[in-house]
């Protein structure tokens, strides 16, 4: 899709943004979305539209467009039903997070929110209660290594390095890499899927505003934060 | 270039984890006297070691760079001298290539599998994986099916018949590996 057309979708004024009387990006991919809730007096977006115009949106202050976009691309399931369902919490629409509460509980696997959150807030006893959650969902030792990899307190973050280290070494030496700017560390082709299928979420929660995603998430396991 | 060959290591398991536990621990406490005196460093090495941000900084780096590479050489030598007896050395180059595309091998399940886990570098520590390089290890109930699988089929090549007869008479866990000699 060309840039003029990613615009037009993020829009709503894509081919799929006003057919039918259903909601918008309805259309002919109504029968993928069944079971999803509908939206409620938001603007119009499709199905077309991109995380990213959500997230550009709402750092333009557009929650509404960006609640829209959430919407229309959202699959039931996954980070984009994450975020949906933060920006209905923020937005006091709490039918909406109720519906989508589910479905976040249900997101596999299940150590990954909880894991980037951790990776993304700084207070301790919240960090400690999301890796602990992580843990108790199975994580991977690489990811837990990799969260307190990343921590401010250099003592937390040596012993992580090194925990990653001995987990996962391509890994290690990726984030190393892309993340700790080391000198001669260069990516490990073979750790690239494991980097970005982690970094992706932790980043885009982290663009989009960690306070409503852990709020939402908090909800999610019946805990208020 | 010239080819590498396989050799075999009979592991001592428990010194290989005892090496194991204690390079995390230096490296977890950050203790480059430590770190220094475990890899035997000297000279420029254990300058860089104590100079360094942090000592787990040394293995973040690529082996692949000139100026590490004698880091890697440096642990490989106190692992080998812990943990590993050599005990075989291929003449043939040849070797790898067959073990991972010989048809008669590869059309018995048993021997390809086994053979897949002898040159799977995901079975031994980060520390003796090298850039572009073979390793892999078999536990000796592993090394001992494969011998016998192997001496089973007939006309095979002798650097085939070589490498059945050297696991058979390796003792105990093996690391197969192209570059420790």
């Amino acid at each position: 899709m060309g840039l003029f057309d990613r615009a037009k979708a993020a829009l709503g004024l894509g081919p799929l943004a006003s057919t039918g009387p259903g909601p918008p990006g309805e259309g002919k991919l109504a029968a993928k979305k069944a079971g999803r809730p509908p939206l409620k007096d938001l603007p119009k977006a499709s199905s077309e539209a991109s995380l990213d115009d959500a997230l550009v949106a709402r750092a333009s202050g557009k929650h509404e467009e960006a609640r829209a976009v959430l919407a229309a691309i959202d699959r039931g399931k996954g980070l984009r039903t994450v975020l949906r369902a933060a920006a209905a919490l923020e937005a006091g629409d709490l039918p909406e997070v109720e519906l989508l509460l589910p479905a976040l509980r249900d997101t596999e696997p299940r150590w990954m929110l909880p894991a980037q959150l951790a990776a993304s807030v700084a207070a301790p006893e919240v960090r400690g209660r999301l890796l602990e959650d992580a843990r108790s969902s199975g994580a991977p030792a690489w990811v837990l290594a990799w969260v307190h990899a990343a921590a401010d307190d250099p003592i937390e973050a040596t012993r992580g390095m090194a925990d990653l280290l001995f987990a996962d070494a391509p890994l290690a030496r990726t984030v190393a890499a892309r993340e700790c700017k080391l000198d001669g560390a260069v990516d490990a082709r073979e750790a690239v899927e494991r980097y970005t299928s982690f970094a992706h979420g932790r980043d885009v929660i982290r663009r989009f505003g960690v306070a409503p995603v852990l709020a939402v998430y908090e909800r999610s396991r019946g805990r208020s934060s | 270039m010239s080819r590498r060959v396989l050799s075999l290591f009979s592991v001592d398991r428990a010194a290989l984890h005892a090496f194991e536990a204690e390079l995390l621990d230096v490296l977890r406490r950050d203790d480059r006297d430590a770190l220094v005196t475990l890899l035997a460093f000297g000279g420029t090495f254990a300058d860089r070691a104590r100079a360094t941000r942090r000592g787990v900084d040394l293995f973040l780096v690529a082996e692949g760079e000139a100026s590490n590479a004698g880091i890697y050489a440096s642990l490989r030598r106190v692992v080998k001298k812990r943990a590993l007896e050599h005990a075989w050395t291929s003449p043939s180059p040849a070797l790898e290539g067959r073990l991972r595309e010989y048809d008669l091998l590869r059309e018995e399940k048993e021997i390809a599998h086994k053979l897949d886990l002898l040159l799977d570098e995901k079975r031994v520590p980060w520390f003796l994986r090298r850039p572009g390089g073979t390793a892999g290890m078999l536990r000796a109930e592993e090394k001992r099916g494969l011998a016998d699988a192997i001496k089973s089929v007939e006309d095979l090549p002798p650097e085939i018949e070589a490498f059945a007869a050297a696991l058979e008479e390796v003792p105990g866990d093996i690391l197969c590996h192209d570059a420790l000699a």
